[in-house]
């Protein structure tokens, strides 16, 4: 407990900093949701796709997320693993092996950005980010309390699976109905009542008012930012002009 | 300066229900009725009672949730610093009443500890630089300086009480409530509460703390308002306080005023002639982490006694239980009794954990139902043996009742209705007793005697020493995990 | 609590953002099925009917006009993180819009208004299936990494003229859903003190 030095939240904030702006990383997840995942630009984009495959993987490894980044790796490998795999497979195994091994390697990608963005962002950049993407608070509200929420309705979940355990409740085939309301009411009635203590308590400390709300978090467009972002927008125009059918052939 | 004149209150139909453990029908008996209350600046008020007295709803009217987030019909005057509340909005009200709520875990807005700190002021728009100088100044004052910037996911209950006191103190408010803050505290953390409420005392502070848990802060009282269905029935003033006898608080319904640390109440954890437990090898650590939460090599229990189980917030009791009823999959490890032995699938028919969430652990639309699919298939009768069962845990007039409905109270009987009716031979309790008022606890402790007389083996992890007090025959205290430094009946503490 | 008031306040925002979470992750447990190729049309099926038990207790928590409207656009938001491309974002705001106008005929009351408001609201879903109808030929090329076969079950799964019956899918079983939500809002939530 002994502090050398008094501590200074603004010099924490400073060091803290995220290394990209929220918006940057709003703007990469949806560039690699739609390429990656969706597979936008079909054939054509597949060595964009690879570079943007890399991106989030490279991110962790800034943050310093050493187990996501392995975990990450690892999956990735088992899919591309499954993909090599397939040509001396049986037919049926073949055909399973090539799926599982197409929806991992797009997914995992995706995923990935995905825990990047919630694992390095906190709720005051979140909503800093939102602010300046001119989102009304109707918007930045109600998606700050769901990103908070995620965590929690986990741990719901989980601690309802474990109960259920517990009790010794098992259920066969015919009563999946009554299995998903078991779980589905108590984790819901549960969720709503967190919800409902955790509005209580922001309110009451000012949530929802008129003036417009300030931010201690450091946010705004750095170097890497502008690259990232730069790198976005020029995967979007390559497809654009794939449109038109003036591919560059890349 | 805080003024109740005549007010009375009736919560709407369409109200959040009530939280904690607060009777889940409490929203009726939790009305007002003529309370008038009127505090000075500077003055340091406790409001308690039975459960369902209506402390919770004072404070409610205070900070504005009545009637803005728990909407009813309010009548009579409230006003703070003069200025009549009706009409105003929360956030109107925010910079002039801070709250700290009971549940720890579900006050905070923001997922790391300094946003949390920073979060008030930036509502009200205040200029950084000046939040940043607020936060470092409540850092520095309330030496949380080893809380900041870390994920609240990480901290223990202690620690987030802290850090909802420190938010509080940021915006810096001039009337501070606190609504059961103590529930889920253990002793030390209760003693670092009582810290920082004696730093806003000395500040000058207005602080009307609503509390069942009175000893801590017993002394540093100006005036005790006690409350029964929603009636003020009694003020003491200071010097009142401190002349009560513990005879004339239990003749009130109050709890103790006199404060024990769990860890000094004289209890062995076996003794000779006790018929062993013995639990071996159960080792918990979380998945990428080396450091064990939970590591016991060998540890003797007894059976048929009621062991409390105490130690600090976050020194993985919770955990420890998880281990023991094999609900957790990465723990093995093996438990001997009569001669038996468990492995993890077989202690999880063996034990049942009534949980502090004990909503979780109810599925279906009665309570009845509850006991009924807890039967095991053979029975013969199962209709009449689960209504003994529900008889046996005073719960026979609630078999038609939806189990999400009834108080905290009432859900941990049907649980242990439950795990009766399943057949378990050892019974854990996760804090069964926090927030509940004297009467309840006596209640819990006789129910426990209660089951002890069945024959059932009972492990209740707790912070409460009057239940402990109450009830307990044995005693097991689980530290931090250490390497080498021991753990429970790791042979040093564990053979009494 | 006013009853005539209309502007939207914290609450009513923090309230959205409860019933979005708990929508959002039971629409994404259900997605997770989507893969397995006989399950894709199916999630027209499945996604409004058990996302009516959270929509119906949300909807016990309306009574201005906006929330519907502001979930609706959340969803079309998380869609386009989440790789559905925009469409989502277009028959987000006309599903919202709809359903709003339903819930304000019914003067946010009409218990049957609500049911038929979330049919309309599960017409978002449509959103998802689009880029398939649009561009035929293009979904399938650029989802060739799948496997043959999952083009091949697919495309078998998913002809032309199924794009009208998915949109109805969607209504009647948000019609579904919704029953089923106030059965369970009576059975459970109501007795449970929070709808």
């Amino acid at each position: 407990m002994s502090a050398q030095n008094a501590y200074s939240s603004k010099a924490a904030q400073d060091e803290r900093r995220s290394f990209l702006d929220p918006r940057t990383k709003l703007a990469l997840t949806a560039t690699l949701a739609l390429f990656v995942l969706g597979s936008l630009g079909g054939e054509r984009m597949e060595p964009v796709k690879t570079v943007l495959s890399a991106l989030p993987f490279l991110l962790l490894l800034v943050e310093r997320e050493w187990k996501r980044f392995f975990r990450g790796c690892l999956m990735l490998g088992i899919g591309y693993g499954l993909l090599a795999l397939m040509p001396h497979l049986p037919r049926a195994l073949g055909f399973f092996a090539l799926m599982c091994g197409g929806i991992l390697t797009r997914f995992v990608v995706t995923v990935v950005m995905g825990e990047y963005l919630v694992a390095s962002t906190s709720v005051s950049e979140f909503i800093s980010g939102m602010e300046r993407l001119r989102m009304p608070a109707a918007v930045t509200i109600p998606m700050s309390v769901m990103f908070r929420l995620f965590p929690t309705i986990g741990a719901e979940w989980k601690s309802i699976r474990r109960a259920m355990g517990m009790r010794g409740i098992a259920f066969g085939g015919g009563r999946a109905g009554e299995m998903l309301e078991y779980r589905l009411v108590p984790m819901m009635t549960s969720s709503v009542r967190i919800g409902e203590e955790l509005s209580a308590s922001a309110l009451t400390r000012g949530l929802g008012g008129p003036v417009k709300r300030t931010n201690i978090c450091k946010i705004g467009f750095r170097a890497q930012d502008w690259i990232l972002l730069g790198l976005c927008l020029a995967v979007f125009a390559l497809w654009i002009l794939g449109l038109f059918g003036l591919g560059v052939s890349v | 300066m805080i003024e109740l004149k005549k007010v009375s209150f009736r919560y709407g139909s369409d109200s959040g229900s009530e939280s904690g453990s607060e009777d889940g029908r409490a929203q009726k008996e939790a009305s007002l009725t003529d309370v008038s209350l009127s505090v000075r600046d500077g003055e340091f008020i406790l409001l308690t009672g039975p459960s369902g007295c209506g402390k919770t709803t004072v404070l409610r009217l205070i900070n504005g949730l009545i009637p803005q987030f728990y909407p009813g019909e309010v009548t009579g005057e409230i006003r703070i610093d003069g200025e009549n509340t009706a009409g105003r909005e929360l956030y109107d009200l925010a910079p002039a009443v801070g709250t700290v709520f009971q549940n720890p875990r579900t006050q905070f807005y923001n997922v790391d500890t300094t946003g949390e700190l920073a979060f008030g002021c930036e509502n009200r728009g205040m200029p950084e630089e000046e939040i940043y100088s607020r936060i470092d100044a409540t850092v520095s004052r309330f030496r949380i300086e080893s809380l900041m910037d870390r994920s609240i996911f990480r901290l223990s209950d202690g620690e987030k009480q802290k850090i909802a006191c420190a938010s509080v103190d940021v915006s810096g408010p001039g009337i501070i409530l606190l609504d059961e803050p103590s529930a889920n505290l253990d002793h030390g953390a209760t003693l670092a509460l009582r810290e920082m409420i004696l730093r806003w005392r000395a500040e000058g502070k207005t602080i009307v703390a609503a509390e069942h848990r009175i000893a801590y802060l017993w002394d540093l009282i100006d005036r005790a308002v006690i409350l029964r269905d929603g009636r003020i029935v009694k003020e003491l003033s200071g010097a009142e306080c401190d002349g009560i006898t513990e005879g004339e608080l239990t003749a009130l319904g109050l709890r103790s005023r006199t404060m024990e640390d769990p860890a000094d109440i004289p209890l062995p954890s076996f003794r000779d002639g006790d018929e062993p437990i013995l639990l071996r090898d159960l080792r918990f650590a979380y998945p990428g982490t080396k450091k064990a939460v939970v590591g016991i090599r060998e540890m003797k229990l007894a059976a048929g006694e009621i062991t409390a189980v105490v130690g600090q917030n976050g020194a993985g009791k919770t955990t420890f239980l998880n281990c023991l009823c094999g609900l957790e999959g990465r723990c093995g490890g093996t438990l001997e009794m009569k001669g038996k032995r468990y492995d993890r699938r077989a202690r999880r028919k063996l034990c049942f954990m009534v949980m502090q969430d004990t909503g979780n652990q109810l599925f279906t639309e009665s309570a009845l139902d509850e006991v009924l699919i807890s039967l095991p298939k053979e029975e013969p009768e199962p209709e009449k043996r689960a209504k003994e069962l529900l008889a046996l845990l005073d719960l026979g007039d609630f078999a038609p009742r939806h189990p999400q409905s009834l108080s905290g109270g009432q859900k941990q009987r049907l649980a242990i209705a439950c795990a009766l009716a399943s057949g378990r031979k050892i019974l854990l309790f996760d804090e069964p007793t926090s927030g509940l008022d004297h009467g309840h606890m006596k209640e819990t402790a006789a129910l426990f005697e209660k089951l002890r007389n069945m024959g059932t083996t009972l492990l209740v992890v707790t912070h409460d020493s009057e239940l402990i007090r109450a009830c307990c025959t044995r005693k097991t205290v689980v530290s931090k995990y250490e390497p080498g430094a021991g753990y429970p009946g790791d042979g040093r503490r564990g053979k009494g | 609590m006013n009853q005539n008031e209309t502007k939207l306040r914290g609450r009513d925002l923090i309230n959205v953002g409860i019933y979005a979470a708990i929508y959002f992750v039971i629409l994404m447990a259900v997605a997770m099925l989507g893969m397995i190729p006989i399950f894709l049309p199916l999630l027209s099926v499945l996604v409004p009917i058990l996302g009516g038990i959270p929509f119906m207790l949300f909807l016990t928590k309306v009574k201005k006009p906006g929330m519907v409207f502001i979930m609706a656009m959340i969803m079309g938001i998380m869609m386009l993180l989440t790789g559905m491309g925009p469409w989502p974002l277009l028959t987000c705001a006309v599903a919202g819009a709809l359903a709003e106008l339903c819930l304000k005929s019914g003067n946010y009351r009409s218990a049957k208004k609500s049911v038929l408001a979330y049919g309309l609201f599960s017409l978002w879903i449509f959103g998802n299936y689009l880029p398939l109808f649009t561009d035929y030929e293009g979904y399938f090329a650029q989802r060739e990494s799948y496997g043959q076969a999952y083009i091949d079950a697919v495309s078998k799964l998913m002809p032309l003229w199924m794009a009208p019956v998915l949109l109805a899918a969607c209504f009647v079983c948000g019609i579904l859903g919704g029953l089923l939500g106030r059965a369970l809002l009576k059975k459970h939530f109501e007795k449970a003190g929070i709808a």
